[in-house]
């Protein structure tokens, strides 16, 4: 039939990798804040030993999966679903969306009230989840664009700040 | 606050609007069950590259889908069975149409089709004869959307069709996909859509969740016609527009057809006029007709029209004038508007007195305060600009 | 106008409202297919006669396949799995619901199982699980009051594992809700206030949170007007038919509001005092309203403001000027709940000190204030504040509400 065509599923591969690293970068600074931010620590303290979490993009990655082990030591688990036993899953909806959560034009409190992102598990641990991602976040990020990227950009201590924000960052980097 | 005595109301679409809502798509089709959805659109939607869009929001998506973008102006039954076709043989699960007018219909009378067999097209033509739901349908309205395409109504090679089952599952409304129209065409949809918000928050019949759809449409209008009518790179004046006109197909589906839109709807056919401007001019004409019959919802059109503070500062008594006064104000502006495009057609609109009585019949309206020649009278002041 | 960047809306219940709309059951459940229905209500309808109606009003055309009436306030996994059962045996093939909250998330659940045959309803927790509709749901709210009637979400416990699992799904939306005013008209005075509180704060909350968008704006606005106009009046008569009608309407408006836009933390800290002290989540509510619209004041104020024109008029607006109004919005929900307090003779409370139960013990005493607010860093109501609280901000907001003072603004931090 004239003017039909159908066209086959393809790939957003520069867009995908792009989130992949941040992803690595979050999973791998998420580890490090469990080990120097008292808040942190305390999230974590909440959640069972054993216990894995994931935020991923729908439908088929990139995901960061992070888990608690029986000895309630966090660790970043990488990319890989399979072999992990998934207790909450917070997925984003498409690439794009993710895409606008890395690139910070939108927070993960915005995306949230955008029903960008969709929580697959109990949603006390999830909260708990984004507490830990505000407080990477404010790490991680430059003042000006963590107060975009947070509710409230809290009135942390120097040391806490700064010490903290190096802290994360050699860790992130050096992985221990 | 008025409250019928007793009302029903049914709303199947879900609406998806702003930045990136395509890409959500997928997600939605998933939610739905269905996963190789058919893409119907006209032929200028594939030429101004509006199906590239969409062919890029499934990228990344897992999932193949198929595009036709051939639907002409006048579509026939032919085009109906060869879709049906394909549908089947490439295992398609849900339509998607893009922008309004005979994509739309076209995908909506497919889809009675594609849900049981082509033959049904001819049983469902009528008033509430489709007995069952159908294939998740998605509409992916443009700026020349008028809200029709989001409605229960279809039409079709001489066929009028009326059931909720025609209302899509889910409306689209990406900024990607409103892109500037000229001046006519944008304020010819956006009457057509505020005719029938209006229509639907003064009907007797009117009901609070209708209400919530027309005073949301009505609103967005008010605050973004003239503006993108002035500036069309207006991209979220645009994006406003295309939500209320949904929002107008949405509540309007839940009432009764008004006088401006059957006048109107006969009007712009018989004299080849866009609907939407003839149902514009009737619209003020109409509400102070059935204001001097007693109508007192007008007065509380006055709210979407004007906002909190104007309608809290105006008398009461004066709420109903305020409105109407406001909509002819609109038509005055847009008359103005773009060196005055929409004013000539207006002015150059020739209708004859028989051609005027002719379509006072045809309009079917039949209401105390409306007979034949109440009608027609409306249609000779709107004519004279009276 | 503000069109924000990205929102979904959707309500996909067909509504059926008025004074003898029940007799419409019949026809819905025929166009559904539907021909055994079961029912799921609780004590408390039962008692009030309610059951009765609802079954004189479907007449001898429709066969009743079962009557669950035991649904408890608190139901939880064991109770949906056991109805399931009964749904089963009886060879019923299709859900009436009638009641509140607890029995529409137990007949959500109920429907999960039977619908997919599953033995293990959590399999289905989370989003989008369900991949197709499920037996007819037609739901038929007796409390004025939350809304469950028209969201997709069912909250399901474990109580065995201590899990609250929420199920979240288009499929789970009843197929339409049938609102008599018949179904509220006994209902007693202090539960009516209690209920029409809790529709007002699904209201204000969506209009005032971070999911707003137009229509849910629409619909909250119809809302907070027909619950500021009416929902003394049935407190003080209770047999006002047309008041009744005009709070149920307006508890549907509320609940497809904030199933589209979601509530804040008046919701996040009320579930939890309800979850810690086991007072009626209305009652929260009421008391908490004003502290959330206090807490937010500099971020959402000047929404908390326009909500001064459905709440007191179009006069009372004009003549208030502009930067009083959030304030004024303020003062009237707790002139409110007085209002409500001396219709009821006492017993609508107006702060936690003084919430009560049936043997007049104090529901909430002060030392569990800390338990109520760690528990509130567990509800995901949160996400959609327009401030961020942590526990020490639940605890401060907590401390007053249970006194009854205003907040102290210079306490606020602000972000």
């Amino acid at each position: 039939m004239k003017n039909f065509r159908e066209v086959a599923a393809g790939k957003k591969s520069l867009k995908k990798d792009y989130v992949a690293v941040m992803m690595w970068f979050m999973g791998r600074a998420i580890q490090a804040a469990a080990a120097v931010d008292m808040a942190a620590k305390k999230e974590f303290a909440g959640m069972p030993d054993g216990f894995t979490f994931a935020l991923s993009v729908m439908p088929n990655g990139p995901h960061m999966i992070i888990g608690k082990d029986q000895r309630g030591f966090v660790r970043y688990k990488g990319w890989d679903p399979d072999g992990n036993k998934i207790d909450l899953d917070m997925k984003i909806k498409n690439i794009e969306a993710a895409l606008l959560l890395f690139t910070f034009q939108e927070s993960t409190t915005l995306a949230t009230a955008r029903n960008r992102l969709v929580v697959d598990g109990d949603v006390a641990h999830a909260c708990a989840v984004m507490r830990i991602l505000d407080i990477v976040e404010v790490y991680l990020l430059p003042k000006i664009i963590a107060k975009l990227a947070v509710k409230r950009y809290s009135g942390w201590s120097f040391r806490r700040k700064y010490l903290g924000r190096v802290l994360v960052y050699v860790r992130s980097i050096f992985s221990f | 606050m008025y409250l019928p005595e007793r009302y029903e109301f049914f709303c199947p679409v879900k609406i998806n609007s702003g930045n990136r809502a395509l890409e959500h798509v997928p997600f939605e089709l998933d939610a739905l069950n269905a996963r190789k959805p058919l893409v119907v659109a006209g032929k200028d939607v594939g030429e101004r590259g509006l199906v590239g869009v969409i062919i890029d929001a499934f990228k990344d998506s897992g999932l193949a889908i198929g595009v036709y973008d051939g639907v002409p102006s006048a579509p026939d039954l032919k085009l109906i069975r060869e879709l049906f076709n394909i549908y089947r043989d490439r295992g398609h699960d849900a339509l998607i149409a893009i922008g309004g007018g005979s994509a739309a219909d076209t995908a909506k009378v497919l889809n009675i089709a594609v849900s049981g067999k082509p033959e049904d097209i001819e049983g469902c033509a009528g008033e509430n004869l489709i007995k069952k739901p159908l294939k998740p349908l998605i509409i992916v309205p443009t700026t020349a959307g008028t809200g029709y395409e989001v409605s229960k109504y279809a039409f079709f090679a001489g066929r009028d069709y009326a059931s909720h089952f025609l209302m899509p599952n889910l409306a689209v409304i990406d900024p990607r996909m409103t892109i500037p129209e000229d001046a006519v065409t944008t304020a010819a949809a956006a009457l057509f859509a505020l005719t029938h918000a209006a229509e639907a928050y003064t009907c007797p019949g009117k009901n609070p969740l209708a209400d919530a759809y027309a005073y949301t449409a009505i609103q967005l209008i008010m605050a973004n016609l003239v503006n993108v009518i002035g500036d069309q790179r207006d991209k979220n004046g645009r994006l406003s527009l295309a939500n209320a006109h949904a929002m107008a197909g949405c509540a309007f589906s839940n009432v009764a057809l008004g006088v401006a839109h059957k006048l109107g709807k006969v009007m712009g056919d018989l004299c080849h006029l866009p609907q939407g401007l003839c149902m514009g001019m009737l619209l003020p004409r109409v509400l102070e007709r059935e204001m001097s019959e007693g109508g007192y919802h007008i007065a509380d059109l006055l709210l979407p029209l004007a906002g909190f503070d104007t309608y809290a500062s105006t008398a009461a008594d004066m709420k109903a004038r305020r409105a109407v006064e406001i909509i002819h104000d609109l038509l005055k502006d847009l008359s103005a508007a773009n060196g005055g495009a929409i004013s000539r057609i207006w002015k150059d609109i020739q209708v004859s007195e028989d051609t005027l009585q002719d379509i006072a019949q045809r309009a079917g309206v039949n209401e105390a305060s409306f007979d034949i020649d109440g009608c027609a009278k409306i249609l000779r002041e709107a004519r004279e600009g009276r | 106008m503000d069109m924000p960047a990205y929102y979904e809306f959707c309500c996909r219940v067909k509504i059926i409202s008025g004074h003898d709309v029940l007799e419409r059951i019949p026809a819905t459940l025929a166009e559904l297919t539907a021909r055994r229905p079961m029912i799921v209500t609780d004590k408390g309808v039962v008692g009030a006669g309610l059951i009765n109606i609802v079954v004189n009003a479907i007449g001898n055309g429709v066969d009743i396949g079962a009557i669950a009436d035991d649904v408890p306030p608190d139901s939880d996994l064991r109770i949906v799995n056991s109805l399931a059962r009964l749904y089963r045996e009886k060879g019923c093939d299709s859900l009436l619901a009638i009641g509140g909250g607890s029995v529409m998330d137990t007949a959500k659940g109920i429907n999960i199982i039977v619908s997919e045959e599953a033995d293990d309803l959590m399999r289905f927790s989370g989003a989008n699980a369900l991949k197709r509709a499920l037996r007819p749901l037609i739901a038929i709210p007796t409390t004025a009051g939350t809304g469950s009637e028209v969201t997709l979400v069912a909250v399901i416990k474990d109580h065995e594992k201590h899990l609250k699992m929420a199920f979240i799904s288009n499929f789970l939306l009843p197929n339409a809700c049938v609102v008599d005013s018949r179904m509220t008209l006994t209902l007693p005075p202090a539960a009516t206030a209690a209920t029409g509180m809790d529709a007002l704060s699904h209201a204000v909350e969506a209009y005032t949170c971070l999911a707003k968008n137009p229509l849910s704006d629409a619909h909250a606005l119809a809302a907070t007007r027909l619950i500021s106009e009416n929902l003394l009046k049935v407190t003080l008569n209770p047999g006002d038919k047309e008041g009744r009608l005009c709070m149920a309407s307006a508890a549907t408006l509320a609940g497809i509001a904030f199933g589209n836009s979601m509530v804040g933390m008046v919701h996040t800290l009320g579930h939890s005092v309800g979850s810690v002290c086991g007072v009626p989540h209305g009652a929260c509510m009421a008391i908490l309203l004003p502290y959330g619209l206090e807490y937010n004041m500099h971020k959402n104020g000047h929404l908390t403001a326009e909500l001064l024109f459905p709440m007191a008029g179009a006069p009372v607006y004009a003549a208030t000027p502009k930067e009083e109004r959030a304030q004024t919005v303020i003062a009237l929900i707790r002139r409110m709940n007085q209002e409500l307090y001396e219709a009821t003779g006492g017993r609508h409370a107006r702060f936690f000190k003084e919430a009560l139960d049936r043997d007049g013990r104090e529901m909430v005493p002060k030392e569990r204030l800390p338990d109520i607010a760690e528990t509130a860093l567990r509800d995901g109501s949160i996400s959609y504040n327009p401030e961020d609280l942590d526990y020490d901000d639940f605890l401060m907001v907590m401390e007053a509400a249970w006194e009854g003072r205003p907040l102290d603004t210079g306490l606020i931090r602000k972000g």
